[in-house]
């Protein structure tokens, strides 16, 4: 076996390097929104009504801020002149006010791993964890502006943002982000508003307790979240065979197993298991867990995350 | 050293080493093989599944095994193993090492030279001092003498220098060289012997045996006596074939056969020829029964697979078949064979001479060795000279009597002759014919039976003189000379009294003819063979092996009695001596007596044998085991590690696979091909077929399947000719000679042909065949507003296209059809040759003529006739007819009829057959 392709089965790091910025941006956004095309414009079903919530285009069935029109009604008092639709009262007996119906928006922040562990990729598969979960966070982020929701990068922006902008705004700081490898595997903790969305997306082969402290700690604050789970082919199988010395990425510290192969079963067990603990703790806080491999398409993710937001307004 | 049954070990200390095996088991238990790194992210996963597995991380018991072998390989081996130890080397005094490397020593020299290096390796093994001493003196010219005493080590420098030499060896000088040298202590000698002697060498063997085992233990070392060496004297070439003869040291226990080569300049093989012995026989003849030119070819007989100098006769002119030449003064020999001068001289002379008829003036210069003059009366004096100087340098003249030669003035003759000649029988006579007397011990004739019955009725009478006597060869019952000989320079003048016909005496019928003229000529040293007096310098010399070589250092020039008594010896090596194009042999074997074997003369020496029990070391092989095994370690230690579990499937299954489908491949490809050439022959010949050239556009090929199958239809319907399914002809690949008309549409995009398929065409067309070209591009053709017909100005693109392809064809000139030419007359009358189209024209070769039997051999049309005659399953026409018309149509069928009549029958239509009928309808 040629060293090459040893290194290539057991390495990670194929961070494409030398490219210039702008280029991979729009590569990668290219990319993004040639998945996204697929699906309609996600509109957030939004479970509650809340005034902090900015406008949007959702149609909340009640009169509110808006463009579409909701109903007429009698003037009262106190209602302001200039809301008074003319042409409608000039037609019958009283004067009509206007009311359109109240639309808002969701504000959805996204988040994505970018540790040591995500940037590894195994002979089975054709890109890294790190590149697959940028793709479906963008490609999602697409969707999510085409329903004129408001997206924000956790971590990264301080408000959420509508509009192709927005978009442009994320895959700029997205670029400035890959440059960073060693973050933590976990995103940080902060104040997010009430009712906002959280995605996560990450291989969360962190410690379960972290992760559930993370999340926890948000859907304290009353946000509703998805947890994605990417993982490459080779952790979720372990191919390996033979005497073999595995090496973490983050300082985990090394394993040798004499017989990789007789580790299958249990390993894939412990897999299974964290994926229960995983989607049992979701489904505690309300929030929806999914996971997806870099060997088999985005849009399969993709959908799974589309069903998942949109699945209580359809 | 340590002894073991057949094993020995030399430096058996070193199996102690074998006592550290079980450390080894022990270390190897404790070291698992190196692991593989792979990074794993998800590795948090793996913590704690460990602790079960761990315990498995053992080496794997075969594994063990194989290593521990591995070490007691490498140990073993380093204890110096061998087989079959060689004890010859007893005590520990200085050793002798006699080597017999005369001639006959090269037979078998690979035996003798591994004997001295495992000898020479003991006595290191065992530092002796040794002193060596070769029986035949070296190439160098040294005299034989024992070598200083020095260690094994030197001495084994000194004995791989030792080569057989292609002379005998000197027993008696070894001798006196081991007299003259003093060695210390008891002496162990050694002899390896060639265990030849011959009767001068027999007491000089027996001495040197006595004084060896007196010098202490002794012990000689022999060949087989079968194997040992065979002598091959220079062959006996009087006959008419060529004897040679083979002489065996022993004799042959049974009935056994013994090749002889003949081989030529080059080296190659021209004859072989066994030499079979009878049982209780030392010697024996193998014949050469060839004619005088290949004989004169053969430089060198040898004993096969002997490899000795004794083995190898080298042969030069003395050897060759003479160039005998014959003149006769006489002019029947065309008329009246039995009565010509040389018709007896040529049937006594044929087997043994290279024989040449001439004139005089012819011959002299051809470089002959015997010249035959029967009954030429007076040679002209130019003549007379150039045969003097020829005798001079060698020539043999030989002169026959007859009625020219009395009435001649008589020079150029031994003795001085009487005018006419003497009658011994007739009418007028009372004598009677007179016998042949006996032959002196001084005439070359000496020693052959005088018949009876040879009687001589008229001779040529000598006058008497003082020497007449002396140059007498041999005389009649009276003593009348009846061969007078005279010495001329190196050659000779022989004089017959009698002619070489029966009219004078019965002689030249009787066997004692050709025995005479064989002793003749066997007289001629030949002309270019001339003997010259100074030392001759070698030209190319056999080596101890018997191989001819270039002369090394020590070779000199040879003076020449050295060939006549062959003394071979240092300084003068057998082989080749002067110039390339007069070279003169020296053999070995001429100045050898036969030798016998030497077992009887040396007493209760101790003997043994060449090659038995050779020394056999087990160093190398083992280190080759080691390495194997540390491959086949390396290998399992990759498997087990896993690394190659997934290559060595792939690449396995990939060279398999590959494998497979070759072999398939080929397999298929030939005997497809083999079938295919087979099936195409068979269908073409077993019935007659109609055949087109594929054009390879199939609309085409398809109209012109169809096009000969309904000619083939109306053909059998209405003439003889009952064609089979016409068959598609690839002009590039399928043979062309099974059919007698091939049917070719031109396709304007028709690719080039090869130069293989033109010359096949060519060919074709050459040897009988006819191709009918059909351009197809009548529709096209502008008429032209001359009117006038030309071929190369037809302007359609079939014709175009056609002309480009037959541009490297040799067509011979073309015509239009003439109104009386056999193609209007063959079934049908016609006048015109319509197809799909009608009006073209019909082109055939001008002058068919004599070749071919009159059938053109080209003939090229516009009309696209195969359209015409295409008629589909239920026989209705396929493509329709311009102008049109069932009359069109049926004149495309009969002009195809006459075609494939032409085609097939030639030209016999041509004649005046239907000239009644064709007067008759001509009248109406």
């Amino acid at each position: 076996m040629s060293p090459s392709a040893h290194d290539a089965l057991s390495n990670s790091a194929n961070k494409p390097a030398g490219k210039s910025a702008d280029h991979e941006g729009g590569q990668m956004r290219h990319r993004a929104e040639q998945v996204a095309a697929a699906l309609p414009p996600l509109l957030i079903a939004a479970q509650r009504v809340a005034a902090s919530v900015a406008p949007g285009i959702h149609g909340r069935r009640r009169v509110g801020t808006g463009e579409t029109f909701w109903q007429f009604r009698r003037y009262v008092q106190g209602d302001p002149a200039n809301r008074i639709d003319w042409r409608q009262s000039g037609k019958t007996q009283g004067v009509f006010v206007r009311e359109t119906e109240w639309e808002a928006a969701q504000s959805v922040w996204l988040w994505r791993d970018l540790s040591p562990s995500m940037a590894y990729r195994s002979t089975l598969s054709d890109e890294t964890k790190q590149d697959r979960t940028s793709l479906l966070l963008l490609a999602l982020a697409s969707i999510l502006v085409r329903g004129g929701e408001h997206i924000a990068l956790l971590g990264e922006d301080r408000i959420a943002r509508a509009g192709r902008t927005a978009l442009d705004r994320m895959t700029l700081s997205m670029i400035r982000e890959d440059d960073r490898t060693s973050d933590p595997s976990l995103p940080p903790q902060v104040r997010l508003p009430r009712y906002g969305h959280l995605v996560l997306m990450s291989d969360f082969l962190s410690p379960f307790e972290d992760i559930e402290r993370v999340v926890r700690h948000y859907a304290a604050m009353g946000v509703s979240g998805h947890l994605l789970q990417v993982l490459d082919p080779a952790e979720e199988t372990l191919p390996f065979s033979g005497r073999i010395r595995f090496e973490g990425l983050e300082g985990e510290g090394d394993y040798l197993a004499t017989r990789a192969e007789r580790l299958r079963a249990s390993y894939e067990a412990r897999l299974d298991a964290l994926r229960k603990s995983l989607t049992d703790l979701c489904a505690a806080v309300g929030w929806t867990f999914g996971h997806h491999r870099t060997d088999v398409s985005p849009q399969t993710a993709l959908l799974a995350l589309y069903s998942s937001f949109s699945e209580t307004i359809l | 050293m340590l002894t073991i049954g057949p094993l020995a070990f030399a430096l058996p200390w070193m199996l102690v080493a074998l006592a550290i095996l079980p450390v080894i088991w022990w270390l190897l238990q404790v070291t698992p093989p190196a692991p593989r790194r792979i990074i794993f992210p998800a590795i948090r996963l793996l913590f704690g599944l460990a602790a079960r597995e761990e315990t498995l991380a053992r080496t794997p018991w075969w594994l063990m095994l194989l290593r521990l072998f591995l070490a007691a390989l490498i140990i073993v081996a380093l204890a110096r193993p061998l087989i079959n130890p060689g004890a010859r080397l007893a005590g520990d005094g200085t050793l002798l090492f006699v080597v017999d490397n005369g001639w006959s020593a090269g037979g078998n020299w690979a035996d003798r030279s591994e004997m001295l290096a495992t000898l020479i390796e003991q006595a290191e093994r065992t530092d002796r001092i040794v002193a060596v001493m070769t029986t035949a003196a070296l190439a160098e010219g040294g005299p034989i003498e024992v070598s200083n005493l020095m260690p094994a080590r030197d001495a084994r420098q000194l004995i791989e220098k030792i080569v057989p030499v292609p002379w005998p060896i000197d027993r008696a000088a070894a001798l006196a060289a081991l007299k003259d040298v003093a060695l210390p202590g008891p002496v162990e000698s050694i002899w390896l012997s060639d265990g030849l002697i011959n009767d001068g060498s027999a007491a000089a063997t027996k001495d040197l045996a006595e004084t060896l085992m007196r010098l202490g233990p002794a012990s000689i070392i022999l060949d087989e006596a079968v194997n040992r060496a065979k002598l091959l004297p220079p062959p006996d070439t009087t006959g008419a074939v060529l004897t040679a003869t083979v002489h065996l040291p022993l004799a042959a226990l049974a009935e056994t056969e013994v090749t002889v080569r003949a081989i030529t300049e080059s080296g190659q093989v021209l004859a072989r020829a066994p030499a079979q012995f009878e049982a209780g026989t030392v010697s024996a003849t193998a014949e050469f029964d060839l004619p005088s030119e290949a004989r004169n070819k053969i430089v060198r007989l040898e004993i096969e697979g002997e490899g000795t100098a004794g083995a190898v006769v080298l042969l030069d002119e003395r050897w060759r078949r003479r160039p005998v030449g014959l003149v006769s003064g006489g002019s029947l020999e065309q008329a009246q064979p039995l009565l010509s001068d040389t018709y007896y001289l040529g049937r006594a002379l044929e087997p043994t001479a290279a024989l040449h008829t001439g004139n005089l003036d012819d011959l002299i210069d051809a470089g002959l060795a015997v010249l035959i003059l029967a009954d030429v009366g007076q040679v002209v004096i130019s003549d007379r000279d150039a045969l003097t100087d020829w005798m001079d340098r060698g020539g043999v003249l030989v002169r026959f009597a007859g009625p020219k030669l009395a009435e001649s003035d008589g020079d150029l003759l031994p003795v001085e002759l009487r005018r006419g000649t003497r009658g011994l029988s007739g009418a007028l006579t009372w004598t009677v014919p007179l016998r042949l007397g006996a032959f002196g011990e001084e005439s070359p004739f000496f020693g052959l039976d005088v018949p009876d019955d040879v009687l001589v009725s008229r001779q040529i009478l000598a006058e008497p003189a003082l020497d007449l006597n002396d140059r007498t060869w041999a005389r009649l019952a009276d003593g009348t000379p009846l061969v007078t000989a005279q010495r001329k320079g190196q050659g000779w003048l022989v004089m017959f009294h009698v002619t070489a016909t029966p009219a004078w005496s019965n002689l030249p019928l009787s066997g004692l003819f050709v025995e005479m003229m064989q002793r003749v000529v066997a007289l001629s040293q030949g002309v270019s063979g001339a003997r010259e007096s100074e030392a001759i310098p070698p030209l190319r010399l056999l080596d101890g092996f018997g191989q001819l070589g270039a002369p090394g250092p020590g070779a000199r020039p040879a003076p020449p009695e050295i060939f006549d008594d062959a003394k071979v010896g240092p300084g003068h090596a057998p082989g080749f001596y002067g110039q390339t194009e007069s070279r003169r042999a020296l053999n070995l074997s001429a100045g050898l007596e036969p030798p016998r074997l030497l077992d009887d003369v040396i007493g209760n020496m101790r003997r043994e044998a060449y090659g038995t029990s050779a020394e056999f070391n087990l160093l190398p092989w083992l280190l080759v085991a080691a390495m194997i095994t540390v491959m086949i370690d390396i290998l399992a230690g990759m498997i087990l590690a896993g690394q190659l579990r997934r290559s060595v499937g792939s690449v396995a299954s990939i060279a398999l696979a590959l494998f497979i489908f070759t072999a398939i491949d080929r397999g298929a490809n030939a005997q497809g091909s083999a079938q295919g050439n087979d099936s195409f022959a068979l269908d073409a010949t077993l019935d007659t077929r109609l055949a087109y050239a594929i054009t390879g556009d199939p609309a085409i090929d398809e109209m012109s399947r169809a096009g000969l199958t309904g000619l083939s239809q109306m053909l059998t319907l209405r003439t003889a000719i009952e064609p089979a399914l016409p068959m598609a002809v690839n002009v590039e690949t399928d043979e062309l000679a099974f059919f007698a008309l091939i049917y070719w549409p031109i396709d304007p995009g028709q690719v080039d042909l090869s130069p293989e398929a033109l010359a096949k065409i060519d060919a074709y067309m050459k040897n009988g065949g006819t191709i009918l070209f059909d351009t197809r591009d009548q529709q096209y053709v502008q008429t032209s507003p001359t009117g006038r017909q030309s071929l190369t100005s037809a302007n359609g693109p079939g014709a175009m296209r056609l002309r480009e392809i037959l541009a490297g064809l040799d067509i011979p000139p073309l015509v239009p059809v003439p109104s009386d030419h056999v193609l209007t007359k063959a079934f049908y009358l016609l006048t015109d040759f319509p197809g799909r189209w009608d009006g073209g024209t019909l082109w055939v070769q001008r002058h068919a003529g004599g070749s071919n039997d009159g059938v053109s051999s080209i003939i090229i049309g516009a009309n696209d006739f195969a359209a015409a005659w295409a008629l589909d399953e239920t026989g209705r026409a396929i493509a329709a007819v311009v102008p049109g018309g069932a009359n069109q149509r049926e004149m495309a069928f009969r002009f195809g009829i006459n075609l494939m009549m032409y085609a097939h029958t030639g030209n016999y239509k041509a004649d005046q057959v239907h000239i009644p009928a064709i007067l008759e309808r001509l009248g109406q």
